[in-house]
This record gives structure tokens, C-alpha cells and sequence, in this order.
């Protein structure tokens, strides 16, 4: 991971929300946070909830403005406080699958999947069988026409990555994807997720407040302090691939690295 | 309750109101109360020779064009006015100075701008359309799911689409519910218009009947003013239920005004 330039580099930043009326002080969610991703690397990062993960994510999906310090991609400044007008995504650089599904409720499961597409101009023959084929590939066909309030909460969340995953962007931001789903849709899904990253894989920066997701599923994983938010640790996840996350707990090394970042998440 | 059931109870309800109203006659005497059946026979009369339809046609054009004078620009304008909040905030306190004016009070001015005939009668409605659809479409932009417009951004999507996928989709159960409010207000105002300076409309007619003490006249018209009325809301609501069909089925807009649960 170390040698070749990094593909998502963040130096220094720092976000701070101004006081509002209802919510009495300004207060940093994040600061002094420097970490870089290598290309086609799968980063998870773990810290104590509210301690500034999916600020971070939004700051660099440039959905929110930089108080402070710099994200640079592919050596090129993308984010800064002086870098003027946001460009959500940097030009379909950046997908971004949130904690909500995000699904927009009147369209079908296919429309919502085609969304990007649609927007972006290039709904062809070839793309919309790419989507046909990510769709079977979560086990959704057969739901094409039905609407997200129609669907479960596990097929809402495989839409929202498949909705991502269908346009390509050389970098995937997750924030906490399969949050709010029971342990066995969880699991599968982080199969799932797994299973399509090794087919085409993309950089993955995945933030989850789950130890066992964070080791499952990455290459590395940092530890974030709690807010204002910087890496406390960084650790290498040696785990051989492809893992099998269902039994990842028998793996050799698991339990220690578990061990370790549970105590210094304490 | 079960349908058939319900038609059987509105039926009931029905010709309970039929005979209180012809209690009313007996109590009052026609001559005051026009007798069901009198006003009946009446409108059939007036359908047959024609003037019913040449009146209904004269609100309902009145009632349509103001619609389409005031709402048309009352839903596009939050939408042009949703990455201009400088001026949206300069225009604010005039958009609501012309919402809490009676706009009934117009009407004399309107017939001195535009004359007696049906352009008065559009310019009216169209006051009042405007500002009720104005402030319901802006809140239903304002309302815009804000995950759904920054998902929407990342995709790729420009402000163009962004409107039109995300904002607009949104924003018409709100537009529908102005939609709904404005509908009774619109026929409501082309009839006063009518009622004020006209020779044409069921307003007009209502007015002149007075006029000459011909209650049974006067009541039809109300009847036929009621009719259109419920006949345009059902096709409002036709078409509402149509545009939000991605709905849960127990989100679907209530058609009833009134709902026990």
C-alpha cells in the first residue's frame, strides 16, 4: 500500500459547524485528520458514533464545505476552504451510498437503479444489461417493477448499491450501508459487497462503527478518535481473500485485531 | 364499511336531506324555499332549452382560465426561485402582503381594467389561484428531501434535473393539496364576479333570478353550482391519484373531506 502515490489523500482537515439557534456552540466534528487511500484499496474506517465519520465522507463527496485542510485527489486539490463552489461527487468520481437508502420513492427499483444513468446521459443497451446483471447478481430480479416502499429493508439497501455501482465511479464512499438491517441480511450483503468489489474492485472507503464489519470487510482499517474527529490508529488487516464473512470469527488474527481496536475504542 | 354499503347509507342520507328541505318549503312556504321537485323540474327545464349549459360553461371557462392564468406561474415560480434565495427572500413579504389580501375586493377593479365579460371574471380567480398555488408549491419545494437532492448531485445529476427528478416529484402532493383548496375558491370567485357585473354564468343567473323573486330559479342554480363542483374535485382527485401511484396504498390521498376512522 505504501510506494506508489495515493489515490485519495486528506491532509489536515477540519470541519466545524457554526453555532445555530437551538444548538448553543460551534463545535469541530472533525479536525487534524490526515489519512490517504491507495487505488483500488478497501479502507473501512471504525470510531464511536457521532465522532465525525459521515461528515468526513461528506466533505470529501463534496456534499458539505471544508472548514479546514485539503482533500486531494489523484494529486489534484478537490477540497479546501478556499475551493469555491462544491461539485458534488468531483464529476461522477465519487459514488456515495449513505446510511438511508436513499431510493427515491416514486420511481420503481429499476428507474431508481437507471437514476444515475439518466442523469448522466449514457442509458444504452450495454448499460441498462449491466444493470440487469447487477441486479440478478443481489437477487433482485423479478423486482424491477416494484416501489421501494414495496420492497424490503435489505433489497432497499442492495438497490442503493447497485444504483451506485451501476455507473462505475473509481471511488466508493459507504457510510454505515447495512446499518440498520438484521444480522443475517447484514451478512449477506457484506458477501455480497465483497463478491462485486473482487469482480471489478474499486477504492472503498467504508465507515461503520462495527469492529467485525470494519475486519471483514477491509484491506486497513482506522480507528477515529471521538469528535473533533482524527485517526487515533491505522491497522492492516492481513486476512486472506476472498473471506467467507459469516465464519470471519474463526479466522486466525481476528480475535486480536478485535481485541485491540475494541480497547482503544474504549 | 363495505362499498355497497356505503352507497345503500349515502342514498339514505340522501333522501334525508331531500325531505328536510321539503320541510323546509312546508314550514317557510315555497315562495321562500323552492320545493325539491319544483327545482328539479326547473333544471331539467333549463337543460333543455340550453341556458343551463351556456351559464355552467361561462363559470367553468372562467373558473378554468383563471386556473391556468394563476396556477401555471404560482407552481413554477418556487421552482425558479429554489437556487435564487436572495430574491426569493426580497419577494417574500410581498408574495405574503398579496396572499392576506381579499382578493374579492378586486373584483370592482378588475370590471373597470377588463370589462364585464369573461376576462374579469379570469383575472379574478387567477388572484386568488396564484397565490394559494404560489404558497403551496413553496412548500412543497422547501420540503424537498435533502438526501434525496445531495444523491441525486453526486450521480451527476445538474439543477435542471435535480427539479425535475427529485423536486418536483416531491413537491406535487403539496401542489395537489393547493390544488384542492383553490378549486372551491376558484368557481366561488368567478361567481361573485358574475354576481357583481356579468350577463353570463350561473353566478348571473343566480343573481338575476333573485332579482326577479324566482327562488326555484335561484335554488337550481346553486345545484347545479354544487354539482360542478363535486364533478371538478372528482376529476382533480382522478388525476392526483394517478400521479402519486407510487404511493404505499394506505398513504394514498384521502378522497373524503371528513374520515372516521
Amino acid at each position: 500500500m505504501s510506494g506508489a502515490a495515493p489515490l485519495l489523500e486528506v491532509r489536515g482537515l477540519g470541519k466545524r459547524f457554526e453555532a445555530r439557534a437551538g444548538r448553543a456552540e460551534a463545535f469541530w466534528a472533525i479536525r487534524d485528520l490526515s489519512f490517504s487511500v491507495a487505488d483500488r484499496e478497501f479502507l473501512t474506517i471504525v470510531g464511536p458514533s457521532g465522532s465525525g465519520k459521515s461528515t468526513l465522507l461528506n466533505l470529501i463527496a463534496q456534499i458539505d464545505s471544508t472548514t479546514e485542510g485539503e482533500v486531494r485527489f489523484r494529486d489534484q486539490l478537490i477540497a479546501s476552504p478556499t475551493a469555491g463552489t462544491l461539485r458534488p461527487g468531483w464529476d461522477r468520481q465519487f459514488g456515495y451510498v449513505t446510511q438511508d437508502d436513499t431510493l427515491l420513492p416514486w420511481r420503481t427499483l429499476l428507474e431508481n437503479v437507471l437514476f444515475p444513468l439518466r442523469v448522466q446521459n449514457r442509458l444504452s443497451t450495454d448499460m441498462r444489461e449491466r444493470a440487469a446483471g447487477l441486479l440478478h447478481a443481489v437477487g433482485l430480479e423479478g423486482f424491477e417493477r416494484h416501489y421501494p416502499h414495496e420492497l424490503s429493508g435489505g433489497m432497499r439497501k442492495r438497490a442503493a448499491l447497485i444504483r451506485t455501482l451501476v455507473y462505475d465511479p473509481p471511488v466508493i464512499l459507504m457510510d454505515e450501508p447495512f446499518g440498520a438491517l438484521d444480522a443475517q441480511t447484514r451478512t449477506q450483503l457484506q458477501e455480497d459487497l465483497l463478491r462485486l468489489w473482487n469482480l471489478g474492485r474499486k477504492t472503498i472507503v467504508f465507515v461503520t462503527h462495527d469492529i467485525a464489519e470494519a475486519i471483514a470487510l477491509g484491506d486497513r482499517t482506522l480507528v477515529f478518535t471521538r469528535a473533533p474527529a482524527h485517526v487515533h490508529s491505522e491497522h492492516a488487516i492481513p486476512l486472506a481473500r476472498p473471506r467467507d464473512v459469516a465464519s470471519i470469527y474463526t479466522v486466525d488474527g481476528f480475535a486480536d485485531l478485535h481485541a485491540a481496536i475494541r480497547k482503544e475504542l474504549a | 364499511m363495505s362499498p355497497g354499503r356505503a352507497v345503500r347509507d349515502r342514498i339514505t342520507v340522501a333522501i334525508a336531506v331531500l325531505a328536510a328541505w321539503q320541510l323546509g318549503t312546508l314550514v317557510f312556504g315555497a315562495h321562500w324555499v323552492s320545493p325539491p321537485l319544483a327545482t328539479g323540474q326547473r333544471l331539467l327545464q333549463l337543460l333543455a332549452n340550453g341556458e343551463l349549459r351556456r351559464h355552467t360553461e361561462f363559470t367553468l371557462a372562467a373558473a378554468v382560465g383563471g386556473f391556468l392564468v394563476g396556477g401555471v406561474p404560482g407552481a413554477l415560480i418556487p421552482f425558479a426561485l429554489r437556487r435564487a434565495s436572495r430574491l426569493a427572500a426580497i419577494l417574500d413579504p410581498y408574495f405574503v402582503a398579496g396572499y392576506g389580501m381579499p382578493k374579492l375586493a378586486l373584483a370592482p377593479l378588475f370590471i373597470l381594467w377588463f370589462g364585464i365579460g369573461l376576462a374579469s371574471k379570469v383575472a379574478l380567480v387567477g388572484s386568488i389561484v396564484f397565490f394559494l398555488i404560489l404558497f403551496a408549491t413553496a412548500a412543497g419545494v422547501r420540503g424537498a428531501d435533502r438526501r434525496l437532492v445531495a444523491m441525486a448531485r453526486v450521480a451527476g445529476a445538474s439543477e435542471q434535473m435535480v427539479a425535475r427528478h427529485v423536486v418536483w416529484p416531491g413537491a406535487v402532493p403539496y401542489i395537489f393539496a393547493g390544488l384542492k383548496i383553490s378549486l372551491s375558491y376558484a368557481i366561488g370567485a368567478a361567481v361573485v364576479g358574475e354576481m357583481i357585473s356579468s350577463n353570463r354564468g350561473l353566478g348571473y343567473l343566480i343573481q338575476a333570478a333573485s332579482q326577479d323573486f324566482d327562488t326555484t330559479t335561484v335554488f337550481a342554480g346553486l345545484v347545479a353550482l354544487t354539482v360542478l363542483i363535486v364533478v371538478v374535485n372528482e376529476l382533480v382527485q382522478t388525476a392526483e391519484r394517478w400521479l402519486l401511484r407510487w404511493r404505499p396504498v394506505d398513504a394514498q390521498p384521502e378522497g373524503r373531506l371528513v374520515t372516521v376512522a
